[in-house]
């Protein structure tokens, strides 16, 4: 019996050594990432119910909340921008299984750089709010926004961190075609903060209060 | 959580740029700890067995902070206008005995459980990430210390309850920073929590020996699995509390502000979203416990192993749709009240299977009452009492007259003392010559076990009656004339029984290790059990198992002693001492030990107490965990200098195969995986024997 | 379970806990005094019940918590109305359930230790037992068998659940200064830290949606009623009360235990729920939700009287408070008194009324003391009013207003700079202050009946 077969999930090509391999077939660290997004699931979704049972909540003073002062073709642009960063990262991924490694550091500099402009568009839009009057301690409404946005800037801000990490590791020339599973990995996490934000971004700004 | 956890998950991403420039002293600070003994050796162990033992141990020491706690209620409470405690010090323990029992004491020690027997019963060599195994130990620890150096720098405990309702924990009505360390406290305990779930879920799922399907695992080990899936998802919910809470104490937000418009009951849905799964956490390890308990102690296997694994998963799934039972008379309207008032009812379905299932395994069989067993019993019995009071509260109409009255105190001790802690008691006598080599004495054991059976009846079993009587919770006095004088003195000497059932333990420990040196070792299988912790020497040998077992089928090593004769008789094939491993295998390469762990721990509390008191100590905290981080990242996750003779990473590379290569190459646990698992088992001869 | 097996059931256990309950003697006696007609009757009625107390001992587990019922003022057990009494009528059986199931398991837990055991300080020896590893039927049977159990339990959970939130409506007539009014009896609860106010709207009708919003006429929040009282609630029998249960800080529970379960009392939330009392008497309660320093002091009563007993109740609480004239009495001065360091608080109608605009505390509110010796408890129902021979509770009220926080913690003293009491502040009046303002405190009634003060006597 060879350990392939004692381990059905076993990838079919056994090793030279006794290496049986992850049970499941999904690497250890993918499984885990997928895990932690399953956790991460219940983390938005319990910050997007808070916003949505305040979202109209303007507290005993009447103030303000951010519904008042959407700048939606603003915020539409930067979701645009943080979808197409997803675009990116998955030429970033086949760059780096082609083993364009030029290539796949552009993208990943392109990705991060989109993600950037993200989160300057946010830092941009709560300045502008504060401007205008709806500050993070107005309402539930207001706090309920900043946190829900502000948890998933700083979600999109830590991907970032990694994709900046990628890339000066592909710039140092360590980011190699075997290790393409590690920019997979990072490029999950990216694509559950794109679709995190596409609901929030349908909850807070285009469903009507 | 998030924050800090997120690099943490993806740090080793960055491993790759580290590995070719080795760095033996990352940052310069801290030599590349090299393994070995003494205090160093702990603090930089990432050994499953080792980080086990430090969260046993320190759970136990919180079960004792805990226990104080409880006898200070209980001394207060002894008679009619006590005087022992004001009523602000007395909120203040009954909060924090709540939050150390449940956080600090059966938590870990269920993790303690989780870390040491996960990986024996499912025949690895470690966890799936041993150094975040590691991280998850000190960070807990870091956040159980922080949680309890409120009473030292908080001016005082919290004193919300462990329940922490708003508003009564908003700012006004809990002026004192208690609630800001039980807030940021929780959350450091819960990136604990968290990661250790993600580790354990993986190593289930990843790391299992050849031919352990899911189901060959044992329902220990199941349980197991359930209970971290609860962690999984329970925890980014309280998470979210926490941080609502958070932000409103700190930064002046009003999410459970009603002068504001906040909503105090969004508070109570979220708490109890992972409150109610939280119960299910705590007893379904100490299930799994008795699951192994008592098949081995009635010499026959577990009776219905499938209801046994697939009651539990329905336990995991029917417990997400019952929080609001918590909930009937906090006004959330009648049609609420009664859809989870019937969820609440069926979900005793699946526990009722396990309990019969239990008996069914004693029945018919040779049962030999030893502690372990006689806990594991007990804890059938007592949960049962529990169990049964639940399906009192389930019914909407009584819970009117019975939730927050010492009926429900009694319920739930009855559920997490009698079904939680029991069972893991027990599972210490189980598993005590395992882990460190010699037997708890079992007529000390006996008598632990008897005084605890007593002082926990006595001290809560009366508390149903109180209960019923109306006697309310949380009340840190009552007025004579009520009737509850009599009882409440029962209760307050059980709990004193209680304490000298722990002292008792105690002392057992302690004599018994004495005493060990004077008797035979226990040999690797005590107890003729059945699972294949059991096959490798006691205590444990670092590498776990000379080889890594190919499995055949549910109980193992059960069947690698005993096989059946014609006529279906059992018959002995192979004596423990032949069939087990010697644990002679020598140069088994090992995950290296760091201290960066510790490093990344020691800086979350500091973030916590910058929160509370200056935000200027974030910053030595944040450049801890940055540079916990970056360190880690940077430290090859193999030690070249490893003083065993160690089996080279470059190996992997060399089978060419990118299936393999990619997981070598992400990092920190695919490495450690490729490491435990790949590397020579034993010297190579008896390695092919065992593989092909 | 047919009703007439299940009344039976609860009348037996019922009667269990009476058995040994000192209180009942008591208890009838309250009830008797409270109704000017029917003491006798009354007394007669439980006397017949207890002949019927035998079937009772049948019921062990009954009998074991009845074993400790002893002149429990709080005990579920002793229900005084309809709706507790269905609550009950549904856990006896689902305790006797419980009961049976228990004594099975632990039962065949201890018969399988004699009969399998085998001695436990040798290790194994001989055959093995049979290796029964599983047996699907069996299992599928004890999956069923539950779950059937539990669902005639969740029938019968349903049925009563409906029932106990069901209300009825049932208007009464009631004088209102002299006018006759339709009231549909209904109470607005509110708890604050640590008491309870009770707000009767009599001459208009009062719905769960008028109280959310604010509006001129309004006190506290809260539209202004016709009559506020503190602590004790005083409903008529018979008739079903409605509460609409609210709070002006944290979350407490407002919990009579006699006459039906609690429900909480949830600042911004107006949670509606019912009482309903049998025969007149004085039921005691607790606040159940954890609020604070001085929870566990927060403590109530529902008094029912009977109806006739009720208008006269409305009569006496729809005067004005009548002020001391004559300058040289204690009265007159504790009037002063109460104006300096009081007033600014509590209100007292007749006395300051006029510039009065709500307290100066964290909830806006204390207790309306205009008919305050017209109650039998102060401070949260924690102490008594009267002393047993009908005398003023000077010492303890004394020892109140001298200094609140030493007789029940609270929140009113050294407070930081901007934050609100919460509680009743040391005032540093002087005794011969104190003693004056009890003075003044006396007047104002009317004063209860003996009766009524020897059958709500706490502690």
């Amino acid at each position: 019996m060879t350990a392939a077969t004692a381990a059905p999930a076993t990838p079919g090509e056994s090793t030279a050594h006794d290496d049986h391999g992850p049970s499941t077939g999904i690497s250890n660290t993918k499984l885990a990432m997928w895990l932690f997004l399953g956790s991460e699931c219940l983390l938005f979704g319990g910050l997007i119910s808070t916003y949505l049972l305040y979202k109209t909540r303007r507290g005993p003073d009447n103030r303000a909340i951010p519904t008042d002062v959407f700048d939606i073709p603003f915020t539409s642009i930067s979701s645009f921008v943080l979808l197409m960063s997803s675009l990116t990262m998955v030429l970033a991924l086949s760059a780096l299984t082609r083993g364009d490694n030029h290539g796949a550091r552009v993208w990943l500099l392109a990705t991060s750089m989109l993600g950037g402009v993200f989160i300057g568009g946010q830092v941009y839009e709560f300045t502008s709010f504060l401007r205008e009057g709806v500050g993070f301690t107005n309402n539930p409404a207001s706090s309920a926004f900043y946190a829900l946005t502000g948890f998933h800037g700083v979600h999109v801000s830590l991907g970032i961190v990694m994709l900046m990490s990628l890339f000066v590791a592909s710039w140092q020339g360590k980011l190699r075609p075997e290790h393409s599973e590690t920019v997979e990995i990072v490029g999950l996490y990216w694509h559950f903060v794109d679709v995190v934000w596409i609901f929030i971004f349908t909850v807070i700004y285009l469903v009507p209060a | 959580m998030t924050i800090t956890e997120k690099p943490v998950t993806e740090g080793p991403l960055e491993l790759e740029s580290g590995r070719e420039a080795i760095a033996e002293r990352p940052l310069g600070v801290l030599t590349r700890p090299q393994g070995g003994r003494g205090w160093r050796d702990w603090l930089s162990t990432v050994d499953h067995k080792k980080i086990g033992i430090m969260y046993g141990v320190s759970a136990m020491v919180f079960f004792v902070v805990g226990g104080v706690e409880a006898l200070l209620i209980r001394l207060q409470l002894a008679v009619p206008n006590g005087g022992v405690l004001s009523a602000d010090v007395y909120n203040q323990v009954f909060t924090m005995h709540g939050v150390t029992m449940v956080f600090l004491f059966i938590m870990p020690l269920a993790a303690a459980f989780a870390n040491y027997l996960i990986p024996l019963q499912i025949g690895a060599r470690d966890v799936a990430f041993p150094r975040l195994n590691a991280l998850s130990y000190w960070i807990w620890l870091s956040g159980a210390i922080f949680l309890n150096s409120s009473w030292i720098v908080g001016g005082g405990g919290a004193d919300c309850g462990w329940f922490c309702y708003s508003p009564n924990s908003g700012l006004t009505f809990s002026p004192s920073h208690g609630v800001d360390f039980y807030a940021i406290g929780l959350l450091i305990a819960g990136i604990a929590s968290l990661v250790s779930a993600i580790n354990l879920i993986v190593t289930c799922l990843n790391m299992r020996a050849p031919g352990m399907d899911l189901f060959r695992m044992p329902v220990l080990t199941w349980m197991l699995l359930i209970t971290q899936f609860l962690l999984l998802f329970a925890l980014p919910v309280i998470t979210v509390a926490l941080f609502l809470l958070m932000f409103d104490r700190l930064f002046d937000a009003s999410f459970f502000n009603p002068d504001m418009g906040g909503d105090p009951l969004l508070w109570q849905h979220l708490f109890w979203i992972f409150g109610h799964p939280e119960v299910y956490i705590i007893i379904l390890p100490a299930f799994g416990v008795v699951s192994e308990v008592i098949p081995t102690f009635s010499r026959k296997p577990i009776f219905g192993y499938t209801f046994m694994v697939f009651s539990g998963i329905a336990i995991g799934f029917m417990g997400w749709g019952v929080w609001a039972h918590h909930m009937f008379v906090s006004g959330i309207g009648p049609i609420s009240v009664a859809a989870f008032s019937l969820s609440t009812m069926f979900i005793a379905v699946p526990t009722g299977v396990k309990v019969l299932n239990w008996m069914a395994t004693m029945w018919g069989g040779q049962i030999r009452f030893t502690t372990a067993m006689l806990f594991a019993v007990g804890t059938v019995a007592m949960f049962t009492i529990g169990g049964l009071s639940g399906v009192t509260h389930a019914i909407a109409p009584a819970d009117t007259q019975q939730t927050d009255t010492y009926y429900i105190v009694a319920h739930f001790h009855y559920v997490i003392f009698g079904g939680g802690v029991l069972g893991l008691i027990g599972g210490l006598y189980f598993w005590w010559p395992k882990i460190f080599g010699y037997m708890l004495n079992e007529r000390r054991g006996k008598i632990n076990f008897w005084l605890m059976l007593i002082g926990f009846n006595l001290t809560f079993g009366p508390m149903h009656i109180l209960g019923l009587q109306g006697m309310s919770r949380r009340i840190d006095t009552y007025s004579a004339g009520f009737g509850f004088e009599f009882w409440n003195l029962v209760a307050t000497v059980g709990s004193f029984i209680i304490a000298l059932s722990v002292a008792a333990l105690f002392h057992n420990v302690w004599k018994s290790k004495r005493e060990a040196a004077d008797l035979p070792p226990p040999g690797p299988d005590p107890w003729d059990a059945r699972s294949i912790e059991w096959m490798i020497p006691s205590p444990v040998p670092e590498h776990n198992f000379d080889e890594v077992p190919t499995v055949d089928g549910l109980d193992e090593w059960w069947h690698r002693k005993y096989g059946f004769d014609d006529d279906g008789k059992v018959v002995q094939i192979a004596t423990a001492e032949e069939a087990a491993q010697d644990g002679s295998a020598e140069g088994v390469h090992l995950p290296a030990p760091s201290f960066w762990p510790l490093v990344l721990a020691v800086g979350l509390p500091l973030i916590g107490y910058g929160l509370i008191f200056n935000l200027w100590l974030c910053v030595p905290g944040g450049l801890l965990v940055g540079m916990g981080i970056f360190a880690w990242a940077l430290e090859p996750v193999d030690d070249p200098d490893a003083p065993h003779d160690h089996h080279d990473d470059d190996d992997h590379d060399d089978d060419g195969d990118g299936t393999h290569d990619s997981d070598d190459s992400v990092g920190d646990g695919p490495d450690e995986l490729a490491l435990a698992a790949a590397a020579p088992a034993t010297p190579g001869d008896k390695q092919g024997g065992a593989r092909s | 379970m047919s009703d007439p097996v299940r009344s039976l059931i609860s009348r037996a256990a019922r009667a269990a806990v009476f058995s040994r309950s000192g209180s009942l003697r008591s208890r009838a006696a309250r009830a008797a005094v409270f109704s000017r007609s029917g003491s006798l009757r009354s007394r007669a009625a439980r006397a017949a019940g207890f002949s019927r107390r035998p079937l009772g001992l049948v019921l062990g587990l009954v009998l074991v918590l009845a074993g400790c019922a002893q002149d429990a003022e709080l005990d579920t057990f002793q229900d005084r109305s309809e709706t507790a009494r269905q609550i009950n009528d549904l856990m006896y059986p689902v305790l006797i359930v419980a009961g049976v199931v228990l004594a099975l398991v632990c039962g065949a837990i201890l018969w399988l230790a004699v009969k399998n055991r085998v001695p436990a300080d040798k290790d194994y020896e001989g055959e093995f037992p049979t290796q029964v590893s599983h047996n699907n039927r069996l299992e599928i049977g004890w999956t069923i068998g539950p779950a059937v159990i539990m669902t005639v339990i969740a029938v019968a959970t349903l049925i009563t659940h409906v029932a106990v939130n069901s209300t009825e409506a049932n208007a009464i007539e009631v004088q209102v200064d002299g006018q006759t009014e339709t009231w549909e009896p209904r109470v607005v609860v509110v708890g604050q830290q640590w008491w309870w106010e009770y707000r009767y709207y009599l001459t208009r009708d009062i719905t769960t949606e008028d109280l959310g919003k604010l509006g001129e006429d309004a006190d506290w929040e809260l539209p202004r009623a016709d009559i506020v009282t503190a602590g004790q609630m005083v409903i008529p029998t018979g008739q079903e009360v409605e509460l609409i249960i609210t709070s002006r800080d944290v979350i407490h529970s407002h919990w009579i235990p006699a006459l039906n379960g609690k429900k909480d009392a949830v600042p911004g939330l107006y949670t509606p729920w019912k009482l309903e009392a049998d025969e007149p008497g004085v039921y005691f309660g607790q606040c159940t939700e954890f609020c604070g320093l001085s929870h566990s002091r927060m403590r109530m009563q529902a008094v029912a009287v009977t109806p006739g007993d009720f208008q006269d109740w409305i009569d006496a609480q729809m005067d004005e408070a009548t002020m001391p004239t004559d300058e040289d009495t204690a009265e007159y001065r504790g009037m002063e008194v109460f104006t300096n360091y009081c007033a600014s608080c509590h209100l007292v109608t007749g006395l300051n009324d006029g510039d009065y605009n709500g307290a100066e505390t964290y909830s806006g509110s204390a207790p309306d003391l205009t008919h305050f010796a017209g109650r039998t408890t102060f401070a949260g129902g924690l102490f008594n009013l009267y002393n047993p021979d009908g005398s003023l509770n000077d010492d303890d009220l004394a020892a109140w207003i001298r200094n609140p926080n030493d007789v029940k913690e609270n929140y009113a003293d050294d407070l930081p700079e901007g934050s609100l009491p919460r509680g009743m502040p040391d005032m540093g009046l002087s005794e011969r202050q104190i003693s004056d303002v009890i003075a003044l405190l006396a007047t104002l009634g009317p004063r209860p009946t003996e009766a009524q003060i020897l059958a709500t006597e706490v502690e």
